[in-house]
């Protein structure tokens, strides 16, 4: 009977893994309230397939009220107002929310497979292999990756949202992988990689069967602070105006309202975009320093500790 | 004792002196300190060169106009020729084909007399070098004359329509300033490089101002030119000053930031189109006054007639109709500007031809949609999902196909950035989304403005764009330089890389004809066929919306293209 428990438990490890970290992480506040925050902007994203269902004029990109041509305030028939063309801020605000998700979300996927790969590489094979990754890694990360896509865009003009997120993600690996490695370096050396390895384990297999499982808890923690990055930079290339002009993001929003020259007399315009990418960034934050908490022991017990 | 008395009493005395030192330096207004008769001047960006024949960005132009000047100017009100260095107006001789122009008694910043050598060295360099900028307008004079040190005589290969508008008025250079600079460029292999980065630091003006001092990045200041031909003069019925000190240019970043500056009073003017977004602050200001006036100005969509898919001229009239330009006159320009049906404004009443086809006018979305429809359909176009459905409503079309069966490729409309101009940039993300709902795939791309003009108009690679001339000439010879095939080529004008025989042979016939009213209607003709095969869609001229500080000057002059001309600086006058 003990036997089979056993067997259970070393079979569904990792639900009472997820159990036991979900338990630490509800007793965070922070990670609490960032996870309230990003499901509401979850949210905000579904909604925005809604407005312009309803009527042609909610559409964020195209859609106009007829009836107004000018920047106007909250009404019941916008709640946030309209922008200078007349186009409705809060189907815009909808929309920001999912082309943040996407950049966020997809940029940081990005990053952190490029990082745990190249890092659990480099701490594995090591030697020549490991100097050539990490010279690579350092040579990637001293360069400033807002310039490089500002330059980027100059050069080839304003880049297609994807491509954005493509050069986010290859240009944050640097500091994921840094961190994969030397945690591969650690496990390199324990027991069950040795005990693997003379079982006759391919390199492959003690790479992705022994190390991965290790090192991606890790990753996770990571990705969030790396979603926090592309959002930030994304909004920030849209607002300086090298943006996708074919999206309408939080970052194009204020680029609009900047260069229209509603800065300063329409706060319902300026505020949204400005707050709601404080708050993503801000969840994806809290979220981070809450799965810290989770991950590392340590930072747990100096908690209760204090 | 006596000893420590003294000491103590120099010490009281040096600090009542700084103290009386600081309280002057608190209490006098600051202004005073660079002059009330200053007018400060905000620009966006700093002037890229003092060199004139090199200067093509607009920034180095204002300044630069402030001190070349040319030989005949317009007048404000009724945009006729009048003399200006030029005595009177000038003399044609039809039998040896040449004009006879006076120079009035004029000086150099530096004290030298302004003669008829300068003005026929200015011609001969230009002609010599082969100047990008003016080459074109003085290539069909044959010889230049200086009878005597205040007449020059020009004479043409052929009559020229443009020697008035173009020709003569163009900048002035001093022969003095200029003449070692060429010897040393045309020893080197290539000239015109070497003339062109020549570094000018202090240009000897002709003009109201004469540079003083460039602070790079921070402020360029420009000082009365106690030399200026006109001071206390009364030209064209206008008595002249200059009645300021000097002008001050300082360099802003950005639009708010200037505007910040007006209405703190840290600057007179503005000298840029402020956007709609500013107005309704500026307009309650006591001490601003916001002024409109019309630009003769040209914003419009230009195709690449050289290839698939654009050039099929089917396919350009129904993208002409599908463009709302009510829409963008009214959403994008907030009513600030006219729509455009022809390559000439028709604020160029003269020109201007009244009788051109108006694809899609008045149209609402819907029946602009049918009508794009019919004539693609017509010409051989399918789609996967037509916009038009069996029961006769509008849905999102699909996958449009060329009268060959190929699927259209995706295509890019090139635009300026936002950040240079937010209106063109808005122009072809929404001319992108008109396009899609026909199933075509349009991508609009915002690009570096020089890389833009690299693009289209050297390497010439590109589908589409969105492109306008801010200060087109009122003499219309434009038309023939923008779509003569001959300036199909590399940085040539005809970027559309569109090709006439009729329009050519017309457009060269207008060139060479001196009367106006045969001129017109050889102008009229060439508007006709453009407007036919739309090579470009004019789609609107903005109306130009400048505010001043109204407590310290006043003066200014406003005409077309705003009031930031040679006639407000020389008028503009402390209150």
């Amino acid at each position: 009977m003990e036997l089979a428990t056993k067997k259970i438990v070393l079979r569904y490890h990792w639900v009472f893994r997820i159990r036991e970290g979900w338990g630490i992480f509800h007793q965070s506040l922070l990670g609490k309230i960032g996870l309230v925050l990003l499901l509401l902007f979850a949210l905000m994203a579904l909604c925005s397939y809604i407005p312009p269902r309803l009527d042609p004029m909610y559409d964020p990109m195209t859609g106009v009220d007829p009836k107004i041509s000018h920047s106007t305030g909250p009404s019941m028939r916008h709640w946030l107002g309209t922008d200078f063309m007349g186009r409705d801020i809060l189907s815009q605000l909808l929309a920001g929310a999912r082309i943040a998700f996407m950049v966020g979300v997809s940029a940081a996927f990005m990053s952190i497979f490029l990082g745990t790969a190249i890092g659990m590489i480099a701490g594995y094979v090591g030697r020549i292999m490991d100097t050539l990754l990490m010279r690579l890694a350092d040579m990637i990360m001293v360069m400033p990756t807002l310039l490089v896509v500002l330059i980027l865009s100059s050069l080839f003009g304003q880049l297609n949202i994807w491509t954005i997120v493509l050069i986010i993600a290859l240009f944050r690996w640097p500091g994921v992988s840094r961190v994969i490695r030397s945690q591969t370096l650690s496990l390199k050396q324990r027991p069950f990689i040795e005990a693997a390895r003379v079982a006759g384990a391919s390199h492959l297999r003690i790479i992705f069967r022994h190390i991965m499982p290790n090192v991606l808890p890790l990753s996770f923690l990571y990705m969030t602070f790396r979603v926090t990055s592309a959002i930030i930079i994304e909004a920030a290339l849209a607002f300086l105006g090298f943006g996708d002009p074919g999206t309408v993001s939080w970052g194009m929003m204020l680029q609009w309202v900047w260069k229209t020259g509603h800065m300063f007399k329409a706060p319902y315009w300026l505020l949204p975009p400005g707050i709601c990418i404080s708050l993503i960034t801000l969840s994806f934050y809290m979220l981070g320093r809450a799965m810290d908490e989770v991950l590392d022991p340590r930072l747990r017990r100096e908690q209760e500790a204090g | 004792m006596n000893l420590t008395h003294n000491v103590k009493t120099h010490v009281l005395t040096a600090r009542v002196l700084i103290l009386g030192l600081l309280a002057v330096m608190f209490l006098i207004p600051w202004r005073h300190a660079y002059g009330a008769d200053m007018v400060k001047v905000g620009l966006l960006q700093e002037p890229k060169t003092l060199n004139i024949w090199l200067a093509s960005d607009r920034w180095s132009r204002k300044v630069l106009g402030q001190i070349y000047q040319p030989l005949y100017i317009r007048d404000p009100k009724t945009l006729k020729f009048i003399p200006w260095l030029a005595q009177e107006h000038p003399v044609y001789d039809e039998a040896t084909l040449s004009y006879t122009v006076k120079i009035r008694p004029a000086k150099w910043s530096d004290g030298s007399d302004l003669t008829s050598e300068d003005v026929a060295f200015t011609g001969r360099l230009i002609k010599e070098f082969r100047v990008p900028r003016y080459a074109s307008k003085w290539k069909f004079i044959k010889k230049i004359e200086t009878p005597d040190r205040h007449t020059v005589r020009f004479y043409l290969k052929t009559p020229k329509a443009i020697f008035l508008t173009r020709t003569l008025t163009t900048p002035i250079v001093q022969k003095r300033e200029w003449t070692e600079v060429i010897e040393a460029a045309k020893k080197t292999e290539k000239p015109l490089h070497a003339l062109l980065n020549h570094k000018m630091d202090r240009p000897v003006s002709s003009g109201p101002f004469v540079l003083k001092d460039w602070k790079q990045g921070a402020y360029l200041f420009l000082q009365k030119n106690r030399y200026f031909f006109g001071q206390d003069k009364t030209i064209d019925n206008r008595k002249l000053g200059p009645h300021i000190g000097g002008i001050i240019f300082k360099i802003f970043g950005t639009s708010d930031a200037a505007i910040m500056a007006l209405k703190k009073g840290g600057i007179d003017m503005f000298w840029w189109a402020i956007q709609p977004g500013y107005l309704e602050d500026l307009r309650k200001h006591e001490n601003i006054r916001v002024f409109y006036n019309e630009k003769s100005a040209l914003y419009y969509m230009g195709f690449n007639v050289r290839r698939p898919p654009f050039n099929d001229v089917n396919l350009r009239r129904a993208i002409a109709t599908l463009i709302d330009k009510d829409f963008i006159l009214k959403r994008i320009l907030q009513g600030y500007g006219i729509k455009m049906y022809s390559i000439v404004p028709p604020g160029n009443h003269f020109w201007y031809c009244p009788n051109l086809p108006r694809y899609g006018e008045g149209l609402p979305k819907e029946a602009r949609i049918r009508r794009a429809y019919e004539i693609l359909r017509k010409t051989g176009y399918t789609w996967q999902v037509p916009p038009i459905d069996t029961e006769g409503k509008i849905v999102k079309a699909k996958d449009i196909r060329l009268p060959d069966g190929r699927p259209m490729k995706r295509f890019t409309i090139l635009t300026p950035p936002a950040d240079y101009d937010p209106n063109r940039a808005m122009c072809g993300m929404i001319i992108q989304e008109w396009l899609r709902a026909m199933g075509m795939p349009a991508f609009s791309k915002p690009m570096a403005f020089g890389s833009l003009i690299q693009q289209v108009k050297t390497r010439r690679d590109f589908d589409a764009f969105i492109l306008g001339y801010g200060n087109l000439s009122l003499d219309p010879d434009y038309l023939r330089n923008f779509f003569h095939s001959r300036n199909d080529k590399p940085k040539g004008w005809n970027m559309s890389g569109y090709k006439n025989p009729e329009f050519d042979r017309i457009a060269d016939l207008s060139a060479g004809t001196m009367d106006r009213d045969k001129r017109r209607a050889l102008i009229w003709q060439m508007q006709k066929i453009i407007m036919n095969d739309v090579p470009y869609i004019p789609l609107y001229n903005p109306k130009l919306v400048e505010a001043v500080r109204s407590d310290r000057f006043t003066g200014w002059v406003e005409m077309l293209g705003g009031i930031g001309n040679i006639w407000s600086f020389c008028r503009l006058r402390p209150r």
